[in-house]
């Protein structure tokens, strides 16, 4: 059965899948500190409001993921923003994260380098959020 | 070469480009263009002394707000916090930016301070602008680093310890005036060296993951340009239409990787400039070839258009034969340019490379590199057929 996207539940699958997976672990041992991700508002798409979606992560091991509200997004250490349909594209893997930062599709506060040396653990947590049954906004509700 | 059949990319480069020799006598006319009428010229002491400032500021006349000389060879978020300062206290509307890569990056931090207020701290992290940014004209006086129509500027922040990357499409140089006449006096060394920058753009955008159809002619056409006109200009550096035609192409280049990005060359050069001061240019002309021999595999067939470009592909030679007449090529321009071959000669120790190799890891250009670089001591092998 599907999950809402961007729902507190939804977050909750994600975090249980990142925990679930086998390579999570080792791959991110050297990874500190919060990513939130803003999505912007599509109400065409059927995002009439701006989304705050906050992930903690320490070390292999992850905190917090909750959806949240703009002051608790800003205050992570990389905050990540970008349009609801590119964000769905970097979902379906049809957009590769750090390319569409270089050119402006994504946009990313935060030091670029330790990203780029993380490179491998951002490609993977971006893998597990692939797995996750997802019903998007947009999606045809049946 | 093929490209893959799903391929899709975006192509961003919106810098007019004046060309021809004098043509920086009409900064005054082409700030007009852009809606400047009071112009604050960014550049350092060396171009004052070389007298490359008092034409421009001649011919700006009142419109000129006054000039901000105080860049170093590395400049710093210090730096342009002063420079917004100075223009801002003078009443400037325009950014011309008369020098090299260090002095056209303070430029570039500074348009976005005068825009949106604040100090350069406030800016960390990639394409977060969401304007276009105070108009920035930029004059070249060497002919390499392509940063006259690129998105990106590296500012050194010493209490920080580490140097920004400012990634923004929305302050790319809205104008380059390419004058001929303004790289005329560089010494061989600085053309040599400044040359094979734009030389490993070109090769760079041809190997890297996101080259693409526009970015690889720009590159190869640079490539030919470079092999044919960089040896004359170091030969003869009066011949201005060598010259104009090194500046072409290292515009080219710059257009080249400023959308298919740079590899494995410049994360190395970016890490032992940062450790042991090796001058940018002469570590990426000292690396080249040997990192396009650890590529070989991968860019075989992007090698083999750079082999064509310098007409060293034979005929009957496949795609791998013509790659290694390409890096051998490369080899042997180097050394006809009076281009440093050793990092030794720079001064390099044994310790540097170690540490510098562990930083290539975490540079942004590794991520675009066709053959993966897994760790960190197949990079210092590079480093160390260096020495
Ligand atoms: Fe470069």
């Amino acid at each position: 059965m599907p999950i809402k996207a961007m729902t507190q539940e939804w977050m909750d699958a994600y975090k249980a899948a990142i925990q679930a997976d086998p390579e999570y672990k080792g791959l991110a041992k050297d990874w500190e500190g919060s990513v939130s991700l803003v999505v912007n508002p599509d109400p065409a798409k059927n995002v009439p409001e701006p989304i705050y979606l906050f992930m903690d992560y320490w070390h292999g091991d992850v905190g917090d993921f909750v959806v949240c509200d703009k002051e608790k997004a800003d205050s992570a250490k990389f905050v990540m923003t970008g349009d609801y349909a590119r964000w769905k594209q970097v979902a379906y893997k049809e957009l590769d994260a750090t390319k569409a930062l270089l050119q402006g599709k994504l946009k990313m506060k935060g030091d670029l380098p330790y990203v780029v040396r993380n490179i491998k653990t951002v490609n993977k947590v971006i893998d597990i959020l692939g797995r996750v049954d997802t019903l998007w906004p947009d999606d045809d509700h049946k | 070469m093929a490209y893959d059949s799903d391929l899709s990319f975006n192509y961003f480069g919106p810098t007019k480009i004046v060309f021809g020799a004098n043509a920086a006598r009409d900064v005054d006319i082409e700030m007009g263009t852009l809606g400047g009428t009071r112009a604050v010229v960014v550049t350092d002491q060396g171009i004052i002394k070389a007298g490359l400032v008092d034409g421009i500021t001649a011919c700006l006349g009142g419109r000129c707000a006054g000039v901000f000389s105080d860049v170093p060879q590395d400049t710093g978020v210090e730096v342009v916090n002063a420079g917004a300062e100075f223009a801002r206290k003078n009443g400037a509307d325009i950014v011309v930016s008369v020098g090299g890569g260090s002095v056209i990056d303070t430029a570039k931090g500074m348009c976005i301070l005068l825009t949106e207020g604040g100090t350069l701290r406030d800016f960390n992290g990639v394409q977060l602008l969401s304007r276009p940014q105070t108009p920035h004209m930029v004059i070249p006086t060497t002919a390499g680093t392509g940063s006259e129509v690129t998105n990106a500027a590296v500012i050194m922040d010493k209490e920080m310890g580490q140097k920004r990357l400012l990634v923004e499409n929305f302050n790319v140089p809205r104008m380059a005036i390419l004058d001929p006449k303004m790289t005329e006096k560089l010494p061989p060394l600085l053309t040599a060296s400044t040359g094979m920058d734009a030389m490993t753009h070109a090769v760079e955008a041809v190997h890297s993951i996101p080259h693409e159809p526009l970015t690889d002619g720009l590159a190869l056409h640079a490539i030919r340009l470079l092999y044919k006109y960089l040896p004359v200009c170091v030969e003869n550096g009066s011949d201005l239409h060598a010259r104009g035609q090194v500046q072409i192409a290292a515009t080219m280049a710059g257009w080249a990787f400023g959308n298919a990005m740079v590899g494995i060359v410049h994360a190395m050069a970016h890490s032992i400039g940062a450790v042991a001061h090796v001058p940018h240019g002469i570590a990426n002309g000292i690396l080249l070839p040997d990192c396009m021999e650890f590529n070989l595999e991968d860019a075989a067939d992007g090698y083999a258009m750079v082999a064509e470009a310098l007409g060293v592909r034979e005929k009957g030679m496949g795609d791998s034969d013509a790659a290694q007449a390409a890096i051998r090529a490369m080899r042997e321009f180097t050394r006809k340019i009076g281009h440093p071959q050793k990092l030794s000669e720079m001064g390099v120790g044994g310790k540097d490379i170690e540490k510098a190799a562990d930083m290539s890891l975490s540079d942004g250009s590794i991520v675009n590199n066709p053959r993966i670089v897994m760790d960190s001591a197949e990079v210092l092998e590079i480093f160390r057929k260096n020495m």
